[in-house]
């Protein structure tokens, strides 16, 4: 069930919270889990045993571990299981046939893929239990003893799909013992609203026009004639895109995803927030980045600590000398885009990421810090928009042939009438999503707060008004059953 | 920060209002009936799915019922007007496929062909399998096309006269052209709807004197046809995409000629009528569907009073329902297939009924390329 769809929003999430606030605490925990376990069983009805078998192996080398405390040699076989078990798991149904297809490429082979469907959320989940085990051994954290609790912790559904990765220790306190506020009600369902609407009204419409665009280059591509089609009535042809419109769908797919992403991230610290829980900030404005480096400190804070914590510093970091320093960025950048997607392109995504940082760390960051801050802004978001480009496509032939329209290699023009179609249709859209990925709105809220008591009345009596407004138009979109994706399928 | 209480109690009253929204939709859901058919839409709501293990299991269970929940969400055609609304608002001409037009026309946009070498082949196959009658393609284009001036500015389509020309290039026996026709008629006359798909009896008339032109026949002129307004509240299939209430309704205009005596006989009801029209659906929202009484595998029509003894079948979408009633003056019968339910293929009855000596195979452009007819033609 994806939060932006009326099941949820008007049946489940109503349903669960009145359920949750009217039960006695104790059994809260007990009203969580089972809607979370409905909810994941909606999407999954078979997988999901995968997931109960996931917080039960951890569970258990948990209390083991526990148990044989006063032996390092121990405490470090239960944490190789449950690693061991845990990435088995993630292997085998997310990289196996990415492994078979691999073999096969590479060996001339033709071994038979699996074809297993990919369980929502698997990587989300097994990293959250990992780093479970890991803070356990670490002793970072206190043991749960409770399997009903710790279930509630994995599966809980405001962050179980689509993330942030909330970490045991972070939620354990508020696992136990919690307060359920009225503010904390309100402030949620605001949150989760503004995540709502980022999804439906922007990250949605932006991604419309990507498709769009994208449709339009492989008709072009398909049809071997990128530069002329026919022209009906002084009309542009479709199938014909320009370098101007190929970069304008590249910045709107960047956009669909952060829109999109971050959106599911508020709305998960919303749902959290309303529960009475307090999961961490996961974006922070990231397409407003100075630098590369920038860019990993604000966008999807939650996996970029966890490989910072988990992989990153126990591999020495940068303190083990160059060579060392180089192998880690490495190894943990592999990795950083092998978890988005079993796929080479993905991998390729994040080496790039890898490389820059790098550069940026030794060659010119410090050179880079002298610029122009709007020449350091145009430096990173040219990175990152060309970045998901290769994030976009795992065929390499199709990542080719945009690359080619991008930098007009392939004969195409600079510019062409359909941009100026594209940019006509959407050009409210495309102006508040640039203005919404600058910290616009926390630097008002800061303005605001310097206003006499009538103004700040004012502007939440407007903010009312919008969120009145918003609501019934994302209904509208929502009834409509128009283009709405869920993105993360492949991570 | 200083706490500003007003602000917060607004925040809480702004909080409870959207809590209050969503309860009472889901309440108003639960309470109102479901209607199996949506008028506005013109199709089958979802129903309620029944529960199976193996349903849930594939994913199809949860599936439906989010159609189920969508499809009788309270008030929705207003939601679904509002959305197309504010879109146009904000300066979109081209909502889901469809161009928001000059003059109040919503044109549908023209999809990259993909089917082009299997119609060729079903067409290659269907004339190699004729015994005698002499076989002709008639390709319309639609609104897209003919009204491209009202397209608005800059908008990307593709050429359907580009796809209808590879199709009559690749094939060997007689394609008539109908473009040039309508280029000429659109001058005076409203050729397609401006809420629907579908051309108008001036749209198919123009064609049918192309159609004339080609099998050296007479054509009937204009003003030998009683000429009848029966709505002018047609809102047709390509409003229903948007459902805004804001847009402007059609005008259905028919064409009798009063001299005609005519049988009409609909095999799969084995009902006879005396007229090509069904004025019942002119109640409904679906009023194109008067014409040929909507959808019929196959009808024979006899006219008694038509000015040859041949005849002739017709192979067709429903762009040809409307072209019919000019067609039957010059035969003394039509038989009329819809392959899309018309089972066996139509050759065999043709080949069977030699004194059919003429068929036309006529289909719009628009719904060629995804038209499920094109399988039964051979």
């Amino acid at each position: 069930m994806v939060f932006s769809s009326i099941p949820f929003l008007f049946f489940f999430l109503p349903a669960c919270l009145i359920l949750y606030y009217l039960v006695p605490y104790k059994v809260k925990n007990y009203v969580l889990l089972a809607f979370s376990l409905i909810f994941y069983a909606w999407g999954e009805p078979v997988y999901i045993v995968l997931m109960l078998f996931a917080s039960a192996v951890d569970y258990t080398n948990g209390l083991l571990m526990e148990r044989f405390g006063t032996s390092a040699g121990r405490r470090k076989l239960f944490l190789c299981a449950s690693v061991v078990i845990n990435l088995s798991m993630l292997g085998f149904f997310k990289y196996a046939d990415f492994l078979v297809e691999t073999v096969n490429a590479l060996l001339h082979l033709s071994i038979k893929p699996l074809g297993l469907g990919l369980p929502v959320g698997i990587s989300f989940f097994t990293f959250q239990t990992m780093s479970y085990s890991v803070d356990l051994y670490r002793r970072n954290v206190k043991v749960e003893k409770n399997y009903f609790t710790y279930l509630t912790y994995v599966s809980m559904f405001p962050q179980l799909i689509a993330g942030p990765i909330v970490r045991f220790s972070t939620v354990n306190e508020e696992l136990h013992s919690r307060h359920i506020g009225w503010n904390d009600f309100v402030q949620g369902t605001l949150r989760f609203m503004q995540g709502l609407f980022k999804k439906v009204l922007i990250a949605n419409n932006v991604g419309a026009l990507w498709e769009t665009i994208k449709a339009a280059q492989a008709g072009a591509i398909s049809a071997g004639s990128i530069s002329t089609g026919s022209i009906l009535s002084g009309n542009a042809s479709a199938g014909s895109i320009s370098i101007a419109t190929a970069w304008l769908g590249a910045l709107c797919f960047t956009l669909q995803l952060y829109f999109d992403f971050s959106a599911y991230s508020d709305m998960a610290i919303g749902m959290g927030q309303m529960l009475g829980f307090h999961f961490p900030e996961n974006f922070l404005y990231p397409l407003s980045s100075v630098s590369v480096t920038d860019f990993w400190r604000r966008w999807h804070i939650s996996l970029s600590t966890w490989f910072r914590d988990y992989v990153y510093i126990p591999l020495g970091g940068n303190r083990a000398g160059t060579a060392k320093h180089l192998r880690n960025m490495f190894v943990v950048w592999f990795l950083t885009g092998l978890w988005h997607g079993a796929a080479w392109n993905f991998v390729l995504w994040g080496l790039y990421y890898g490389v820059l940082l790098t550069l940026e760390k030794y060659v010119w960051g410090e050179k880079l810090d002298r610029l122009p801050k709007w020449l350091r802004h145009l430096y990173a978001i040219l990175i990152v928009v060309f970045g998901f480009v290769i994030f976009v496509f795992d065929d390499m032939g199709q990542l080719g042939g945009y690359l080619s329209l991008m930098f007009g290699t392939g004969g195409n023009a600079l510019f062409g009438t359909e941009l100026i179609w594209y940019v006509k249709n959407y050009a409210p859209l495309l102006l508040t999503a640039v203005l919404l990925a600058f910290p616009l709105y926390p630097y008002l809220k800061k303005k605001a707060e310097s206003l006499p008591r009538w103004g700040r009345t004012v502007l939440s009596l407007g903010a009312a008004v919008g969120y009145a407004v918003f609501f019934i138009l994302t209904t509208a979109y929502l009834v409509n059953d128009t283009y709405n994706p869920f993105l993360y399928f492949r991570f | 920060m200083k706490e500003n209480r007003p602000s917060k109690i607004i925040q809480s009253i702004t909080a409870v209002f959207l809590a209050a929204f969503v309860l009472l939709f889901a309440v108003a859901f639960l309470i109102t009936e479901k209607q199996e058919f949506s008028e506005g839409e013109n199709r089958y709501l979802e129903k309620f799915p029944e529960f199976t293990f193996s349903s849930l299991k594939e994913g199809k269970y949860t599936e439906k019922l989010q159609s189920y929940l969508s499809d009788h969400f309270p008030m929705r055609n207003l939601f679904m007007g509002l959305k197309a609304e504010t879109e146009i608002a904000l300066g979109k001409r081209e909502i889901g496929g469809v161009y928001i037009a000059k003059d109040g026309y919503l044109i549908e946009d023209y999809a990259a062909p993909k089917n082009t070498d299997k119609i060729v082949g079903q067409f290659e196959k269907f004339a190699e399998s004729l015994e005698d009658a002499e076989v002709s393609l008639m390709l319309v284009p639609t609104a897209i096309t003919i009204y491209g001036e009202k397209l608005p500015a800059l908008a990307p389509v593709r050429s359907q006269l580009q796809t209808r020309d590879e199709i009559y290039g690749r094939l060997d026996f007689s394609t008539i052209d109908c473009y040039d026709a309508l280029m000429e008629a659109k001058k005076d006359n409203e050729l397609y709807y401006r809420t629907d798909h579908h051309w108008t009896g001036y749209g198919a008339y123009a064609a049918y004197t192309a159609y004339c032109e080609a099998q050296e026949i007479v054509p009937l002129p204009l003003d030998r046809f009683d000429i009848t307004e029966v709505s002018t509240d047609f809102k047709g299939t390509v409003y229903s995409k948007l459902n805004d209430a804001k847009i402007k309704a059609d005008t259905i205009t028919i064409f009798e000629n009063p001299e005609n005596r005519l049988t009409v006989y609909y095999e799969d009801k084995k009902e006879t009528a005396d007229s090509l029209y069904n004025f019942e659906y002119l109640e409904k929202k679906d009023k194109y569907s008067m014409f040929l009484n909507n959808i019929h595998p196959f009808i024979e029509i006899t006219n008694e009073t038509a000015d040859s003894d041949k005849e002739l079948a017709v192979i067709k979408d429903s762009y040809a329902n409307c072209m019919v009633p000019f067609l039957v003056n010059h035969y003394r019968k039509v038989y009329v297939f819809d392959t899309r339910y018309y089972r066996g293929g139509p050759s065999k009855f043709i080949n069977e009924n030699r004194q059919i000596t003429d068929v036309l195979l006529l289909y719009n452009m628009n719904t060629l390329d995804n038209d499920t007819g094109i399988g039964g033609i051979y």
